[in-house]
């Protein structure tokens, strides 16, 4: 130590320098630096990879599949890792025994502990946000079709600063060795907890950033119509709030500052209390809808009209047009429906094209379920109007392109040979493999035995009426149908198309018995 | 005067650790001398604005630490060093004591400078970059001592600050001390009487709260002459002799 009053030359670190940065920020600086969330980069880093990264490109590279990827499973994995952290940062004060020497400091102590809160979230979002690029990067080289979707990023962003805020708070609050841990578990309960009440359906569950767009397929959302921001912004005034709640509670304690700002504190809790309560409540309204999650109070009728497009469209016979999205299946989905449709070419009513199209509707199904409408043959031409709903697309989960072959052959083909004899009703696409499980009335029994006849030429799988017993026949219904399903299917193929080019008017009619099949 | 003290008192639930203390203090080095528990710790805790006094009046600086805007005034022109010094184990010495200039709210153009000024005078200029985890105790001590002057107070209270530091840095803390006195207030509450003698012009002895002597530390040398008291050094023979008889006049009013 030296007694000397004169100016000391300068030691290295704090050498003066030409921009001098407002304190607020030097500050900031220096939480950054010293600052523990670096350490938990490469662990943040790995977790990212494992249960974001890899998943997300193991499917298609479909924006919005990505895009949900990135906000359910990373904050699954890293909002009890960042709000233990942000836990452990918080009561690093009075742990570390420093909490007199700040304490009696100028500056309020809320204002420092909003330093350090906010360069524990700046790591936090960094890692986020860096992960986030990778990925979008990647897909955007792999050729996914649109842009990005900033929605579910913003959500996830929103989410890292939320699980910061709660965990700084408890740590702060509740200073103490222990906090970290605990606050990581009751994040890790309260998720688990979440995914629980969104299983069983709970309609306030929705809030939680785990939830994207509910059980809707990927196709549903985001490709055809633009993706609808209603639950989004739900999420982001539900994490907000409690956010702005959280922090705002570092200010009320007596020793965080004066009056005013103690006061202003309370207001930005009661604030960020009512914008959690808000999003809650309107989450509740929430429902499900063929694009994707309603909330009517936030609904711009606007982001119905669906998204323009130019199709992209197979050379065959009867063209098969994809969303441009879809484009890397259309070989697979040409070779799945081909040889179905060359079974049907040419009779009358077949459909001249095939159209992908989008989810047209939902049905709520046991078990948390949901059900789609299947393809549909209408207009002049008429066209096949077909959904992908529903299927596990190549890919995905690392399923072969065979099996979606076999899969969308098996769940199609019987809806496709249905709409074209004119069985009433839709037959559901989920219905299982080749399966026509209820037939609706005994009068179209000759149409089932035709449908049934065809599906064994095509080894669709399972018969239908084989599977499932005839609800209103006779007792010898079914082996009528069955019977006459054989004899068809044993026909020549020309006898059979012949057939069908004279008699298809007369079946859709109902005009045809069983016994007249020949 | 920095410090005026009256009629200060604080309790901590039925303990009454500093009871009905009178002082006034101007520039120099203050020493506070006293026994463990006889509220010395309390009374510089009062005087960092960290804890408020149960009753009395405290004015610091001229101004009223009860009101929260003159609270932050003096602490701008406060520097503190506790008992127990905590600190941030993967901070440097620079960081820490920066750390503790820009809490203080310090003007930030000149808080390089500053900084770079508090840690040579303690010694640590080699040492401005190794963290604190591995630093001695005597030099975490006097990094302590570093933030604590780092924003030149007005008024300084030291809570033993010699303790952990090797006889030669001892002598060297005495002068900057002194050197630190020429300007502000600088209270220093220990246990080592011959810090007070080389460093104070003032020294108070406090015991059960109550301040039991204030004066010169020739005064309080001067109190052990017709006595027995026990002691090595004049000032220490002083220090047990006003402590005697202040424990005989407890006894005599109980």
């Amino acid at each position: 130590m030296t007694t000397a009053t004169a100016p000391v030359a300068p030691a290295a670190p704090a050498r003066p320098r030409r921009v001098a940065l407002p304190g607020p920020a030097r500050l900031l600086r220096l939480e950054l630096r010293r600052n523990i969330m670096p350490w938990l980069l490469p662990l943040l880093a790995v977790l990212f990879w494992f249960v974001t990264y890899r998943p997300a490109m193991a499917n298609p590279p479909f924006w919005n599949v990505r895009s949900a990827i990135v906000q359910s499973h990373t904050m699954l994995a890293f909002a009890p890792l960042l709000a233990g952290a942000a836990a452990w940062a918080g009561s690093r004060d009075r742990r570390r025994g420093v909490a007199d020497l700040v304490d009696m400091t100028a500056l309020p102590r809320w204002a420092g502990q909003l330093a350090a809160w906010a360069a524990t979230t700046c790591w936090a979002e960094a890692i986020y946000l860096a992960g986030v690029a990778v990925l979008y990067v990647v897909t955007a080289h792999q050729g996914a079709w649109g842009g990005p979707l900033w929605w579910p990023v913003a959500v996830g962003a929103a989410f890292v600063a939320a699980s910061c805020a709660l965990g700084f708070t408890a740590g702060s609050l509740l200073p103490s060795r222990f906090t970290a841990p605990v606050a990581a578990f009751v994040m890790f309960l309260a998720l688990a907890g979440c995914a629980f009440a969104l299983q069983a359906n709970v309609t306030y569950a929705q809030i939680w950033p785990l939830n994207v767009q509910g059980a809707l397929p990927s196709d549903s959302y985001g490709i055809f119509y633009p993706y609808l921001p209603d639950l989004p912004i739900t999420q982001l005034m539900f994490l907000a709030g409690l956010a702005a709640a959280a922090l705002g509670g570092l200010g009320l304690p007596t020793a965080a500052g004066g009056r005013w700002l103690r006061r202003a504190a309370a207001a930005v809790t009661a604030a960020g209390l009512a914008a959690a309560g808000t999003g809650v409540v309107l989450a509740g309204t929430a429902r499900l809808e063929a694009h994707g999650i309603v909330v009517p109070a936030l609904h711009d009728a606007a982001s119905g009209r669906p998204t323009p497009y130019t199709p992209v469209c197979s050379h065959t016979a009867v063209p098969i047009c994809l969303q441009p999205a879809y484009r890397a299946l259309l070989p697979d989905v040409t070779a799945a429906l081909g040889p179905v449709l060359s079974q049907v070419a040419d009779l009358p009513g077949m459909p001249a094209r095939v159209t992908q199209v989008a989810v047209t509707s939902v049905h709520a199904e046991p078990s948390n379920g949901i059900g789609f409408g299947g393809p549909v043959i209408s207009g002049h031409p008429p066209v096949l109007y077909l959904p992908l709903a529903g299927l596990t697309l190549p890919g995905e989960g690392n399923t072969p392109a065979t099996q979606f072959i076999a899969g969308l052959r098996q769940q199609d083909g019987p809806s496709i040979l249905s709409v074209l004899v004119g069985l009433p009703g839709q037959i559901p696409a989920q219905s299982g493999l080749g399966g026509i499980n209820s037939i609706p009335n005994p009068r179209h029994f000759a149409q089932v035995a035709v449908v049934d006849g065809m599906v064994r030429v095509l080894g669709l799988g399972q018969p239908g009426p084989l599977s499932t017993p005839i609800q209103h026949g006779t007792s010898s219904g079914e082996q009528q149908v069955l019977a006459a399903a054989q004899r068809f299917a044993a026909l020549p193929a020309a006898t059979r198309h012949a057939w069908l080019v004279t008699h298809l008017a007369a079946l859709r009619a109902d005009r045809i018995s069983v016994s007249e099949i020949p | 005067m920095n410090v005026e003290i009256t009629d200060l008192t604080r309790r901590f639930g039925r303990t009454q650790a500093v009871a009905s203390v009178d002082l006034d203090l101007g520039p120099g080095v203050f020493g506070l001398l006293g026994p463990n528990g006889a509220g010395k710790t309390s009374l510089l805790r009062m005087l960092a604005t960290v804890i408020p006094p149960s009753s009395g009046t405290l004015r610091l600086l001229g101004r009223d630490p009860g009101s929260y805007p003159q609270r932050r005034q003096i602490r701008r022109r406060l520097g503190y060093l506790p008992q127990d010094l905590g600190y941030y184990p993967g901070f440097t010495v620079a960081e820490f004591v920066e750390y503790f200039a820009l809490l203080k709210e310090m003007p930030p153009n000149r808080v390089p400078a500053a900084v770079a000024t508090a840690v040579e005078r303690t010694g640590l200029g080699d040492k401005a970059r190794a963290k604190l985890r591995t630093l001695s105790g005597g030099m975490l001590r006097r990094a302590g001592i570093a933030q604590a002057i780092v924003n030149e107070p007005e008024l300084l209270l030291l809570d033993e600050p010699t303790a952990g530091l090797d006889p030669e840095q001892r002598v060297t803390f005495r002068a900057l001390l002194r050197d630190l006195g020429q300007r502000a207030t600088v209270v220093v509450s220990t246990h080592l009487v011959e810090d007070v003698g080389a460093a104070c012009s003032q020294v108070a002895l406090m015991n059960q709260g109550k301040i039991v002597f204030c004066g010169t530390p020739e005064e309080l040398t001067a109190r052990a002459e017709g006595t027995d008291a026990a002691g090595d050094a004049p000032l220490e023979r002083g220090y047990s002799a006003v402590l005697a008889a202040a424990r005989t006049g407890t006894e005599a009013q109980s």
